[in-house]
């Protein structure tokens, strides 16, 4: 069976003075993300999200079912989560740990309760047929902050994708390939994403005494394994909070959170703007120059 | 220097008998990564570069493997995970079963006078006993001389990790000259002091006065070992880290 890791007492410590002195191992700011790296696949949907040595690939997929009889005019929105042993040998095949649950149920909170996606513009036929939009989130690479990372590509991949066209006459729906008709994108009413924050707590401050909290944010696999609590705050770019997950851990102060709220907004913002801009490069690279390029029967063949 | 790296070999592939040195007197000894089918076959196991020394009669395989197998001799850079009344259980690897480090096996330890550690303390040893059926054993003290030749308990510091095939490296006699590494001559010509204790198992224990220091030779040797740089590009990172503190 493997062996949970646990940091030497020389780590703790060290980890612990170096947050004295406000330096972070890997030297970055308290409150700076890793290097992002997104790129979409050549199909529609498909998103690979790097935040440092974390990896995550989220694949979008659409198909037509029968609705939930309680529900006749809204599609269907799934979220599956994998954490294979692939991402970290702490992870064991059909044995789910706490943490493939809290990121299943923090993505579930943050994009599929807080109506990101539109479902009722999914309705095809009401009672009887509607879009199935399922997302695949597959950890690779476990380094911290998977929530964020996931509902990053999860956001990304959504906005990437493109269902086939439909037309709808009486009671026959005609469901048309990506060659005949130009696919739809989804509609999505907005764009949550989720900031995790882990509390340190230095001690020494007693009661009423402040400024012993340390924040930081995106923390490593080996900083959460060190950490005295943690929250994630999902929120989108307008400042519109979907939810605060504070799942036990030190008691924070209410200004502290409210700070982390503020800290949580900009870094949404910039982590929209940063998809927004990769989702522009990835429509152009698409973009053959409208629709007689793409109808030219010339190759590209080099004589 | 007489050792040659000739080729890159794969698994599997069957080695000529000119790849192989040959000594008059001496018996062929096989290093890590080579394997003897009797009668007369050597195969390689891993991929990497074949490696002979001709003047010891010896050739080996050099890699730079992701798990890390105990064998004898080995200094190893390990973790307590919890004392009984006759060992205390060790890590030298996450998800790998657990050395074993006998209480006495410390310099001058007897029953009332052996070091108390307390779990998640390091300590540098020495593999004792490395057999693919058993749990490695460790050992902080030479069996022959009773001295504990610099093993023992790791006080302060911080632990970093970086690859095998780095550990090896700079396990070398002449780390510069032969594994190409001058990052920490870089540190120690400008006068930086520190100290240093590498594990076989991947593991990189350094202390110094300060901790930006400690952090930036630990940060430099993973990065040299990360981005494979070479000579003249660790002198300017070592010179660059320097500048911080």
């Amino acid at each position: 069976m493997p062996r949970e890791t646990a940091p030497s007492l020389n780590e703790k410590l060290f980890f612990q003075k170096a947050l004295e002195e406000n330096l972070r191992i890997d030297g970055r700011a308290f409150d700076q993300f890793r290097a992002l790296e997104l790129e979409f696949g050549d199909e529609y949907g498909v998103a690979d999200v790097r935040l440092g040595k974390t990896r995550i690939h989220t694949h979008i997929s659409a198909q037509v079912t029968a609705p939930l009889p309680e529900k006749p005019f809204d599609g269907l929105f799934t979220l599956t989560t994998e954490l294979s042993p692939m991402a970290s040998p702490a992870f064991e095949v059909s044995r789910p740990t706490p943490t493939e649950l809290l990121l299943s149920r923090l993505l579930e909170k943050t994009i599929r309760r807080s109506q990101a996606l539109d479902t009722e513009s999914l309705c095809l036929l009401a009672g009887q047929k509607v879009w199935a939009v399922r997302a695949d989130v597959h950890v690779l690479s476990h380094d911290g902050n998977l929530v964020d990372a996931a509902s990053i590509a999860v956001i990304a991949a959504l906005q990437h994708f493109r269902r086939p066209d439909v037309s709808v006459e009486g009671e026959s729906v005609v469901v048309f390939g990506l060659e005949e008709r130009e696919p739809v994108p989804l509609s999505m009413l907005h764009f949550p994403l989720c900031v995790t924050f882990s509390f340190y707590d230095l001690g020494g401050g007693a009661g009423e005494e402040e400024g012993e909290m340390r924040v930081l944010i995106d923390a490593t696999s080996s900083e959460e394994m060190l950490r005295d609590g943690g929250c994630t705050v999902g929120m989108n770019r307008h400042g519109e909070v979907c939810q605060i997950a504070k799942l036990g851990g030190v008691p924070v102060d209410a200004v502290v959170l409210l700070n982390c709220i503020a800290v949580a907004g900009q870094k949404v913002r910039e982590i929209s703007d940063f998809v927004k801009g990769r989702l522009e490069s990835d429509r152009k690279k698409r973009d053959k120059g409208g629709w007689m390029e793409e109808l030219r029967a010339e190759n590209d063949r080099v004589s | 220097m007489a050792v040659s790296m000739e080729r890159f070999v794969l698994p599997g592939e069957s080695l000529d008998a000119e790849y192989l040195p040959s000594h008059p007197t001496l018996p062929l000894k096989l290093g890590p990564g080579l394997r003897h089918i009797p009668p007369n076959t050597i195969t390689p196991t891993v991929a990497g570069q074949l490696c002979s020394d001709k003047r010891k009669n010896a050739v080996w395989v050099e890699f730079n493997g992701g798990r890390y197998i105990p064998t004898v001799g080995d200094l190893v850079i390990a973790t307590i995970n919890r004392p009984s009344p006759e060992f205390y259980y060790a890590s030298l690897s996450d998800y790998a079963p657990q050395a074993t480090l006998p209480n006495l096996s410390f310099e001058g330890a007897s029953r009332k006078t052996r070091p108390q550690l307390q779990p998640g303390a390091l300590v540098y040893a020495r593999v004792s006993l490395a057999n693919k059926h058993m749990d490695p054993e460790l050992e902080c003290v030479s069996s022959s001389t009773g001295k504990s030749d610099g093993l023992g308990p790791l006080n302060g510091g911080m632990l970093f990790t970086i690859s095998l095939g780095m550990a090896r490296r700079l396990m070398l006699p002449r780390p510069a000259e032969q594994g190409r590494v001058v990052v920490l001559d870089e540190f120690g010509a400008a006068g930086v002091s520190f100290e240093i204790a590498v594990g076989r198992n991947g593991k990189l224990w350094v202390d110094s006065t300060s901790l930006k220091t400690t952090l930036a030779i630990g940060k430099a040797i993973q990065e040299t070992d990360l981005k494979g740089l070479n000579p003249e590009e660790q002198k300017k990172l070592a010179r660059k880290s320097m500048k911080d503190f």
